[in-house]
């Protein structure tokens, strides 16, 4: 429980909180991102993708890491593409990378108070925030625990807390499952559907069957350019029994994928 | 063959040498741009070395030493002479400056200190990883350099990197860190550093 | 802010760079205590010294830290934070500056433990001479911080550190005949075995922290830089601070080597007589003194005109300047011993005894040292030691050889060419030895 200011009760003035049109991005000279046109609002969206698709890189672009080489990106109605001021948009933004770097003498708590220091928290709130980000992750019992001690996934859980610390309008995870037990993978997609009530979360990931359980809305992207972009639902509809896969949405990816490349070869 | 290029690859050797190797040239023109003097200053000589020294500690380990220890092959021959070979370098490219305008030291002089202060950084490599290998030498060099205590036997051993090359008591020091720097790295290797790797997958 | 303060401050390098400067600081002090047991003074500028080790100490430190950001991998995630830059680095740069101030501070401490029984004069100076090798140190940590921020490599620290070592010892090289200048980019310039009387002008201090801190300022400017055009600027404060430092520094050499405190080379006295005087710089010492220098006065008062005073000899040299003659004073040379108490203890009141027979400082004939010696043992009625501290060996040989033959003397003929001598050496005439013209 927190109070919440009145900025955060207004109506919002932009229809999506994620809206790209056109968008090239760059990563080092190989262009990554190739007139991608995405729109995205509240809710959890699961991005899925071959290797090599873009995904890190859309996801870079959209924590305001790498700058768009063409296109208008615009993230909860800022213009980001620009020379902007980059500092309002980036105080609503969650980002978990997926080389995640830390300090490795901070304790997580220290860590978790760093990043919403870094993230502009007013100073009053971080010590309260801090402490509801670790325990929704449940890191409660390795709060004082320094972060090169901790095994690899608790320390993709300290990364998750550090990411929700300001309880971000957008929340950019990529690969956050990674080293989980199938146990904190459920509370993991727990946690998820309570941050996709009110605010944007886009989560990159390879496993489908967690796409499906959590996520509102599936977006599929391919050597840089959106495939499909719809339900879970939609997605298993897509796939039948000829398809490879051990489960309907993996026969749906791959048939999405099939699709695809027999498209662009034409 | 391969594989010694691919272990100098691996420790990041060429770069080390390089470096190594520019602020050898980088301390000989300056002290012949600055100087009269043929001979090099002994001060100068010792932070030269210490300089060398302090870009090859870096090969001592390489980007994952857990992986390194799966080897099949016993690493303690290699290791001795990787030392060895530092060791070599170190004291050539010194001594091929006495044919030139900038003579580094006397030769004694550059043999110790050169044994004695890779020994010493090979020893803390073994204890307390590569990354932290230069803080003892450096710190204890640059003391020995402000303060050498040539009156006493104990501050002739403390204070042994700045002794005059004839000195028994500084030789003794220089080689007991040199045999027992070589003896703790080739048998334990460098100590493990911290798995910031943990995050990295 | 606190907050990220104290973590910066537990978790940084700033403990480890604190405890380093600390015990480096403290073994330097103990290689050699008589350099600055003699007072406050002497222990700032020691210090001060000691920076050649410690200045690029803090060099490394901070090259150290600042290779922590390149070394955890963390650009990416921070990229993604609105905190700039400059905001981001403060709290880094306040622990460091926290870390090098206790470290230089505490090592100041220790020293000052070893000498608080008897250094007593206190000047301003002492504080501006500390403070400016603080500046020093916060400049070098942060100068460090920003290079390791730039050039983020595993040889960058101690390369650094190595770097500071040279420039130090070079400079005064560089800058010859210009001593001055080495004043002006030298923090441990003129430092060395500091007098006495010494004194640090308030002018050179005021140039030197013009200096350092357009060198911290370079510092933070390159921290909060990103592109390399604001990298230039930072060419900006430091062409600036050179040029004020060289404006307000004398252009004179031996600045300080030259500069004495008139006030430390005052005499303080005892209350009673007969009266003790040592300098105030060594005021402390003045009770230790006064015991033996009143034996030895004692032994004196079976000459005529004996002396009645002993004063500590103030005389200074280069330039020369003499404390003025008396008839009735023995001037004494006090120095603090490795023990911040009186050096030559037992050696003072015989010291005194032959000083009644040493010529003023500044007279151009003085006294042949073994005729003393052999003088003052015949009043005291000993044997003059065979070799000792404060004389040549030559001189003692001899003053044994001139001793047996006084002895051989009748006491009153001896007593009369003792006497003879003692009024030569305070009219200043002594081309006349004990044995060289026959005195009744």
């Amino acid at each position: 429980m927190r109070t919440v200011s009145a900025a955060e009760t207004a109506p919002t003035t932009y229809p999506w909180a994620i809206h790209a049109e056109g968008l090239r991005v760059r990563a080092g000279r190989h262009l990554a991102i190739d007139g991608l046109d995405l729109a995205m609002g509240i809710g959890v969206h699961g991005l899925l993708g071959p290797n090599g698709a873009g995904k890190t890189t859309l996801m870079r672009s959209l924590a305001t890491v790498l700058k768009p080489a063409d296109g208008r990106l615009t993230l909860l109605g800022e213009s980001v593409d620009g020379r902007a001021d980059l500092r309002k948009v980036r105080r609503r933004l969650g980002y978990l990378p997926q080389q995640f770097g830390f300090y490795p003498r901070f304790t997580v708590r220290e860590f978790v108070e760093y990043m919403a220091w870094l993230k502009e928290m007013p100073k009053t709130a971080v010590p309260g925030a801090a402490q509801r980000a670790i325990e929704r992750v449940g890191l409660a019992a390795k709060a004082e625990a320094r972060m090169k001690t901790l095994s690899g996934g608790m320390l993709r859980r300290a990364g998750i807390a550090q990411a929700i610390v300001n309880d971000p309008a957008v929340l950019l995870l990529d690969e956050p499952t990674v080293g989980l037990d199938p146990e904190q993978r459920l509370d993991f997609r727990g946690l998820l559907r309570d941050m996709g009530v009110d605010s944007c979360v886009l989560v990159s990931t390879h496993l489908v069957e967690d796409v499906v359980a959590a996520c509102t809305d599936v977006v599929m992207v391919n050597e840089g350019r959106l495939v499909y972009q719809g339900t879970p639902d939609g997605l298993v509809a897509q796939g039948g029994e000829g398809d490879p896969g051990d489960s309907p949405a993996e026969r749906g990816y791959s048939a999405l994928l099939r699709h695809y490349r027999a498209g662009a070869g034409k | 063959m391969r594989w010694l290029t691919l272990y100098l690859r691996s420790r990041r050797v060429p770069i080390a040498l390089a470096t190594a190797g520019g602020c050898t040239a980088l301390m000989w023109s300056l002290w012949s741009a600055f100087s009269d003097d043929r001979t090099v200053a002994i001060p100068m000589v010792v932070l030269t070395l210490l300089l060398m020294t302090a870009a090859l500690t870096a090969t001592l380990s390489g980007p994952d030493d857990a992986l390194d220890k799966t080897a099949a092959f016993s690493w303690l021959p290699r290791r001795i002479a990787h030392l060895l070979a530092a060791f070599l370098i170190v004291t050539v490219v010194l001594l091929a400056t006495r044919a030139t305008g900038a003579r580094f030291g006397p030769a004694w002089l550059v043999l110790r200190d050169a044994a004695g202060l890779l020994g010493l950084t090979a020893l803390c490599a073994a204890t307390m990883g590569t990354a932290r290998a230069w803080f003892l030498p450096l710190g204890w060099t640059l003391v020995a350099i402000i303060t050498p205590l040539p009156d006493r036997l104990a501050g002739r051993v403390l204070t042994w990197q700045a002794q005059a090359p004839d000195n028994t008591a500084a030789a003794m020091t220089a080689v007991l860190l040199a045999f027992g720097g070589l003896i703790a790295y080739a048998v334990a290797g460098p100590a493990r550093s911290a798995p910031a790797e943990a995050a990295q997958h | 802010m606190t907050r990220i303060l104290n973590i910066e401050l537990r978790r940084s390098a700033a403990l480890g760079t604190a405890l380093i400067l600390f015990v480096t600081g403290v073994l330097l002090l103990a290689t050699d205590r008589a350099i600055f047991t003699t007072g406050w003074i002497q222990l700032a500028m020691t210090q001060r010294l000691y920076l050649a080790v410690l200045w690029p100490l803090a060099l490394a430190a901070g090259a150290w830290q600042a290779s922590r950001e390149h070394r955890s991998k963390v650009a990416e995630l921070f990229a993604s934070t609105p905190r700039p830059q400059a905001h981001r680095v403060l709290p880094t740069l306040i622990a460091m500056a926290v870390a090098v101030l206790s470290g230089y501070l505490t090592m100041g401490i220790a020293g000052g433990l070893w000498i608080i029984g008897t250094a007593e004069y206190l000047p301003v100076a002492a504080f501006a001479v500390t403070a400016v090798g603080v500046l020093a140190l916060i400049a070098a940590v942060w100068f460090g911080l920003a290079i390791g921020r730039l050039l983020p490599w595993r040889v960058t620290a101690p390369a650094l550190g190595i770097a500071g070592m040279g420039l130090l010892l070079l400079i005064p090289g560089a800058t010859r005949p210009h001593g001055w200048l080495a004043l002006v980019f030298s923090p441990i310039y003129e430092m060395n075995m500091p007098g006495a009387y010494a004194a640090v002008p308030g002018r050179a201090s005021i140039a030197q922290t013009l200096w350092l801190a357009a060198l911290a300022v370079t510092a933070l400017v390159l921290l909060a830089s990103s592109g390399w055009r604001t990298r230039m600027a930072a060419l900006l404060p430091v062409a600036l601070g050179a040029a004020l430092a060289i404006t307000v520094m004398p252009h004179q050499n031996r600045f300080v080597n030259d500069a004495i405190d008139p006030v430390a080379r005052e005499l303080t006295c005892t209350e009673d007589a007969p009266r003790v005087c040592v300098s105030r710089i060594h005021s402390g010492l003045l009770t230790e003194v006064t015991a033996p220098a009143r034996e030895g006065l004692a032994v004196l008062a079976k000459l005529p005109n004996a002396p009645t005073t002993v004063h500590e000899d103030t005389t200074i040299y280069f330039p020369d300047s003499y404390p003025p003659r008396r008839a009735d004073t023995v001037l004494l040379d006090v120095e603090t011993g490795d023990d911040a108490h009186l050096a030559d203890r037992t050696d003072v009141w015989m010291k005194v005894v032959a000083g009644a027979f040493a010529s003023p400082p500044d007279c151009e004939m003085s006294v042949d040292p073994a005729d003393r010696i052999a003088a003052a043992h015949w009043l005291i009625g000993s044997e003059p030691a065979k070799a000792s501290e404060d004389f040549e060996p030559e001189d003692s040989e001899r003053a044994v050889q001139l001793w047996n033959d006084l002895r051989r003397l009748p006491a009153d003929k001896a007593k009369a060419r003792v006497v003879a001598l003692r009024q030569a050496a305070v009219n200043c005439t002594a081309d006349i030895g004990l044995f060289s013209k026959s005195t009744p």
